[in-house]
């Protein structure tokens, strides 16, 4: 069992380091060495994930011990079945996610699949709150804070979705002149970016925030990144699908995450919870589900042949983190 | 006894603090309690021991609203307080708004209102901007008169958010843009005599990033009642323009005699349609540059070259 441990701090920092994520990939049992590190209740999540690890090649969950989220993500998929084994994996951390101050009721969860997280009442009330039976509060105003995240979430998911839209424009018609076999696949994969990327325009109008002001620039990067890598070849083009979706989909967890804080602070205080973001979340967790579905087809089609992929995927992840850093602010 | 320096300086901060509270400067237990002071020793006053307490909240609330102010995201279902002034703020200034024809917009007109309200001469010194507050208070309530006129001009479409995107035909949009603007300026026909003042107070140094802001947050307000959906670089060069047509229009408004303000309405549409003609300009460089472009990279792709 003491094969090639993941550092004990990739488990809470919560983000991955280049270096654990290869030794991850290398190394068999993930889990095991990952559920050593947590605590009894969050365990129990990991075992139920370590059943699935059979066929689904290597799932792994990030915990983050402070703030009691779990990031999913499929690294080297071995077969089809990986799909809907990590959907099951999604599935359970988003149910886990659904009763952060609870984690005990996990194990009901688990027995009981049908639950899904996104119903109105939460199936077990947190403990410190007495007010929960009162939900007739009203709505609570959003706070300062509240808004700005808010602005500043919409504003770099539309300008990702710009920039995925526009790499995979960029992509196609290299990857398609060399291998015609490919059109589907990019015209699926550009269809639900674009379908996103229409989404989140309608938004950023109906909430008023503004847009980025780096638009121009992150339209060219993200045409030159997409035609660049195009030219490098059909597993550059896959390895930069992989690293941007990587990036994305943690990028939409977090996100994801800080909106059931402040959904599940109202319930505990009794607020009334709006469509509003019922719909924003379900809006987040189905595109999330999808750049992730990205992410599997990239792998699939020989991202990790890349030469050499680990500098590739790096630049590109560095760059990503970078621009969303920009975005949320500019 | 002669007090000792200690007590000297502490005697002196209390002064200090007491002026300035009416600035609204002093932590705000101090403010309230000299202010009490203030009020307690004038007789005439009814209600005396109710109000520090209101201007303290007042206080809280003036930070809260600069801070919301900031952020943008606007929400429907969780929507935020929607009132811009307190209500002690409100009455002074709604009181004091009346007399800005007579007046200007001056701390005499903010006095008279004061004391219509039945505040005393000297509570508009909580008001931290002084004169400006007034005008700032005429530029907000103009602004959020804009969504019911809206609603008045284009029917039950005004309602805020109602739009679909992409709903509306761009020469609509214009149309609306237009008409909105002009409900805006006609908002200044009441004080349009004293308007030059008030640009000028706007102008002070200190006066201009609030009311650019407010200028900001009124051409958003018009793009977005009249339906304008787009969100990429146009949404800056749109809101640019029309702040840029907005301020030089109502610098025209105020030295124009015309009836009704024909004039005006002849200098807005003038300034629409050349920005109109620079845009399409603009556009037909950048189809062009694009349509170049593609052409080139597919006559090299004819020629063999692999891109």
């Amino acid at each position: 069992m003491e094969l090639p441990r993941p550092a004990r701090r990739d488990l809470e920092v919560g983000r991955f380091s280049r270096t654990g994520a290869r030794s991850r990939l290398r190394s068999g049992p993930v889990f095991h060495s990952a559920s050593a590190h947590l605590p009894r209740a969050h365990s129990l999540t990991a075992l139920t994930l370590n059943s699935t690890r059979a066929t689904s090649g290597h799932a792994l969950i990030q915990h983050g011990r402070a703030k009691r989220a779990i990031t999913v993500i499929m690294l080297r998929p071995a077969t089809r079945p990986a799909l809907a084994a990590t959907r099951q994996v999604r599935q359970c951390a988003a149910r886990f996610l659904s009763s952060p101050a609870s984690p005990d009721t996990s194990s009901s969860h688990v027995n009981n699949p049908s639950t899904t997280p996104n119903k109105t009442n939460p199936t077990s009330p947190p403990p410190n709150s007495k007010s929960s039976s009162t939900s007739s509060k009203g709505r609570k105003p959003l706070t300062a804070e509240q808004r700005e995240f808010l602005s500043s979430a919409l504003r770099v998911n539309q300008a990702g979705e710009l920039a995925a839209t526009l790499i995979y424009t960029g992509q196609t018609p290299p990857l398609v002149t060399r291998d015609p076999s490919l059109r589907p696949l990019m015209k699926h994969m550009y269809d639900q970016e674009a379908a996103h990327l229409r989404t989140f325009n309608d938004l950023i109008y109906r909430h008023r925030v503004r847009p980025t002001a780096l638009y121009p620039l992150w339209s060219v990067m993200a045409t030159g990144l997409g035609w660049g890598t195009a030219m490098l070849g059909k597993e550059a083009a896959m390895a930069c699908t992989e690293a941007v979706e990587t990036e994305i989909g943690g990028h939409y967890n977090a996100q994801i995450r800080r909106l059931l804080e402040i959904v599940n602070e109202w319930e505990a205080e009794g607020y009334e919870v709006g469509a509003e973001f019922r719909d924003l979340l379900n809006t987040l967790r189905r595109i999330r589900d999808e750049e992730l579905e990205h992410l599997d087809h990239a792998v699939e089609h020989d991202a990790q042949k890349a030469e050499p992929h680990w500098l590739l995927t790096g630049v590109i992840r560095a760059g990503c983190r970078g621009a969303i850093w920009v975005s949320e602010r500019v | 006894m002669r007090p000792s320096p200690i007590t000297l300086r502490r005697a002196a901060r209390q002064i200090f603090f007491s002026s300035s509270t009416l600035r609204a400067a002093a932590p705000a237990p101090i403010a309230g309690r000299s202010l009490s002071t203030t009020t307690g020793s004038d007789c005439t006053c009814g209600n005396g021991s109710g109000r520090p307490r209101q201007i303290q909240h007042s206080q809280k609330l003036q930070q809260q609203q600069k801070q919301q102010q900031r952020s943008s995201y606007h929400s429907y279902d969780h929507p935020s307080s929607p009132a811009s002034f307190t209500p002690v703020e409100e009455s002074i200034l709604s009181a004091a708004y009346l007399h800005v024809p007579a007046h200007g917009f001056t701390s005499s007109a903010l006095a008279a209102g004061a004391r219509d309200a039945g505040y005393l001469d000297i509570s508009p010194t909580i008001l931290p901007e002084g004169a400006f507050t007034l005008i700032r208070y005429h530029l907000v309530k103009q602004r959020e008169g804009l969504a019911a006129r809206a609603r008045e001009l284009f029917g039950g479409e005004g309602h805020v958010g109602a739009y679909k995107p992409g709903g509306l035909s761009e020469r609509e949009i214009k149309g609306r843009v237009e008409a909105l603007m002009w409900e805006r300026l006609m908002g200044n026909r009441e004080v349009i005599g004293r308007w030059q003042e008030a640009l000028a107070i706007m102008a002070q140094p200190s006066y201009v990033p609030p009311a650019l802001k407010e200028l900001a947050l009124l051409s958003d307000e018009i793009l977005f009642l009249a339906g304008d959906s787009s969100v990429d670089p146009s949404w800056y060069t749109k809101r640019a323009s029309l702040s840029t047509i907005y301020a030089a229009a109502e610098l025209f408004m105020t030295n124009d005699h015309s009836p009704e303000f024909m004039d005006t309405r002849a200098f807005l549409n003038r300034r629409l349609r050349e920005v109109n003609e620079v845009g399409g300009v603009f556009r037909n460089l950048r189809e062009w540059v694009g349509f170049t472009a593609t052409a080139g990279v597919n006559v090299l792709r004819s020629k063999g070259v692999r891109i």
